[in-house]
């Protein structure tokens, strides 16, 4: 029992310090933290510019009753929409493949 | 209004809730089952349960309510409740589920080794639970209320005890039918009102010119109409509860264990996203239809608008119609999410509160499954207690403690126990006592009666802005000085969270 545990926490420590997968945390971290203080960004500036930017924010297009802050708020919406999107395709491509990698090289050859 | 009418509709919903819920029971047979329908739910139907039981009163009744009252600054409720689906999705989901926890305090006790921590986000779960029920019985009581007179207690109780049962009887899989069948519905009912009153004026443009005479200053951001002081804090107080708080809400967290797998997982949330999307569409629409039609509901507080705008706008059988048709997505509502989050806080009192407990007291002769009934009948218990005894504040405005009380406690937790290597056991466990009982003070505050203006109301109404910060601040600086404190098995952890789900690492999973 011992004897696999002890195997068990190298395992562990192995991967951990392996370069693949601090490549794929790595990746994973670059990807998602500028993405969230990105967004984040662009929320908080809304508020802003509805405060401080009224002229432009009170803005008509085409002459109608279509402002320029009611097409930004529209494109919260469809910015966290597109957001998701990219998020997932790019899940879908840099990352489930090299954690594929990942999996066959801890647990050996591939089945 | 015609209260016949909209009783049968609201007696069509329930039958229709305990229908579905005893066609689940059926095939309902083991644990997993109860907890997480088997992992075997696909991404429509689960992305259908999930925006189902999201949609709580708050949106229902209370975005359109709230924006009636206070004018534009309150479309940010439902652009947060939106954002914090991918908030969850990119910073949380994925490890989470690798982690094999069902449950946050599964998750704070396999990463921090520590039965503490586990306690007391067990309580935690509880408290942020019976602040989000809260609403949903108000919002009960009020609309059984609006339609027949009736007293308040009337409504709650029946949602109450229909919640029970249901969950008592099916677990997770009969509420996954539920509420995909409930995302529906409340979707037709919201929206057909607002479809029929354009059809039948041809000219929708005209009732937005008119608004702009009658209530400009309502119109605008930032306002301060309905006497909401330092509009900009409160907002960004607001944005910030709602985008971190979503990932530490009990009854959200647990839907995405019921999918197969992490692509799938995140497929969902694509779909979950534009559901959301397009139900937030119409409850503006309410509040702006409202301030022509039903000006008189801004000074009762404007949470009975979207029950109360058909009959206003069509007096006479077409009302009647569209107003039991909302009466009944309004019970909808009500219903799933409180199935939902009773299912998530009964599941952490029966695993860390009862079931230790009901094995002394019996000798371990008791069925697993009987456990986590009883735990569900407490889990309503309580915050059909609070009910009682508090005062209605805006049902949205409720919600959104919930949130800041997660986005204070969880949200730290979860970010940085996810990502950061040297974070402490008592940093963890700090981090939850000094956020948690911040936010829960100002809930309190607020739930028993509010400060009347300036920054002291504005800080209390919105505290996430300065108690997510300090949460985060206090995790920081404990762990920091107490680096002894570090779980052994951090490495472990982080290997297990950040490495594929198909790896066969052992993720100490407990139903299996």
């Amino acid at each position: 029992m011992s004897d696999m545990r002890d195997r068990d926490l190298t395992t562990y420590r192995d991967v951990q310090l392996s370069p693949d997968f601090s490549e794929l945390r790595r990746r994973f971290r670059r990807f998602v933290f500028p993405m969230t203080a990105l967004f984040l960004v662009w929320y908080f500036v809304y508020v802003l510019l509805a405060d401080y930017a009224h002229g432009f924010m009170s803005h008509k297009i085409g002459g109608g009753n279509i402002t320029v802050a009611l097409l930004f708020g529209l494109g919260q919406f469809v910015s966290t929409f597109a957001i998701t999107m990219i998020y997932v395709r790019w899940a879908d491509r840099r990352i489930d493949p090299d954690a594929e990698k990942l999996r066959h090289q801890i647990e050996g050859a591939p089945q | 209004m015609s209260p016949a009418l909209s009783l049968t509709a609201i007696g069509l919903v329930v039958v229709a809730t305990i229908g579905i819920g005893l066609f689940g029971l059926r095939i309902s047979r083991t644990t997993s089952d109860f907890y997480v329908a088997s992992r075997a739910v696909s991404p429509r139907w689960n992305a259908s349960a999930i925006s189902g039981e999201y949609l709580s009163a708050a949106s229902f009744l209370g975005v359109a309510g709230l924006v009636l009252v206070n004018g534009a600054d309150m479309l940010w409720f439902s652009v947060g409740y939106t954002v914090g689906y991918l908030m969850l999705l990119v910073l949380v989901a994925a490890p989470l589920r690798r982690s094999g926890a069902y449950t946050l305090p599964d998750f704070a006790e396999t990463r921090f080794e520590s039965p503490v921590v586990r306690r007391i986000c067990a309580g935690l779960v509880v408290g942020i639970g019976t602040l989000y029920l809260l609403p949903q019985l108000h919002g009960a009581g009020l609309a059984v209320q609006t339609v027949t007179g009736a007293p308040p207690e009337v409504g709650a109780m029946i949602v109450a005890v229909i919640v029970v049962i249901n969950v008592a009887a099916g677990g997770m899989r009969s509420i996954t039918f539920v509420q995909a069948f409930q995302y529906w519905l409340k979707l037709t009912a919201l929206a057909t009102p607002i479809f029929v009153i354009l059809l039948v004026w041809h000219q929708p443009v005209g009732v937005l010119d008119s608004l702009h005479g009658a209530a400009a200053d309502w119109a605008e951001p930032l306002s301060r109409a309905g006497g909401r002081d330092h509009p900009l804090y409160a907002t960004y107080s607001l944005l910030l509860a709602l985008c971190f708080g979503t990932m530490g809400l009990p009854h959200v967290l647990v839907r995405f264990y019921t999918n197969p797998d992490g692509r799938a997982a995140r497929r969902t949330t694509v779909v979950v996203l534009a559901l959301l999307g397009l139900f937030y569409l119409f409850p503006p629409m309410y509040a702006v239809l409202g301030r022509t039609f039903a000006p008189d509901l801004v000074s009762a507080g404007g949470d009975t608008v979207v029950l109360e705008l058909p009959g206003r706008v069509f007096p006479g059988t077409t009302g009647d119609l569209l107003g039991a048709l909302v009466a009944a997505g309004a019970f909808a509502a009500f219903l799933s999410t409180s199935s939902g989050l009773t299912v998530a806080i009964a599941g952490v009192i029966d695993q860390d509160l009862l079931r230790s407990r009901l094995h002394r007291w019996t000798g371990g002769d008791y069925v697993a499954v009987n456990s986590f009934r009883i735990a569900a009948l407490i889990a309503m218990i309580v915050p059909y207690l609070a009910f009682t005894v508090t005062g209605a504040l805006s049902l949205a405005d409720t919600v959104g403690l919930a949130f800041a009380l997660a986005a204070s406690t969880f949200c730290p937790l979860l970010v940085l126990g996810i990502w950061w290597r040297r974070m402490s056991t008592t940093g963890a466990a700090a981090g939850l006592v000094v956020g948690g009982i911040a936010a829960s003070a100002a809930a309190l505050v607020n739930v028993s009666g509010a400060p009347q203006g300036g920054w002291p109301r504005a800080l209390v109404g919105q505290p996430a802005a300065w108690t997510m910060p300090l949460a985060f601040l206090t995790v920081i600086v404990v762990s920091k000085l107490t680096p002894d404190r570090i779980p052994a098995g951090t490495a472990r952890s982080m290997v297990r969270l950040h490495t594929p789900e198909a790896v066969d690492v052992d993720r100490g999973l407990p139903y299996r």
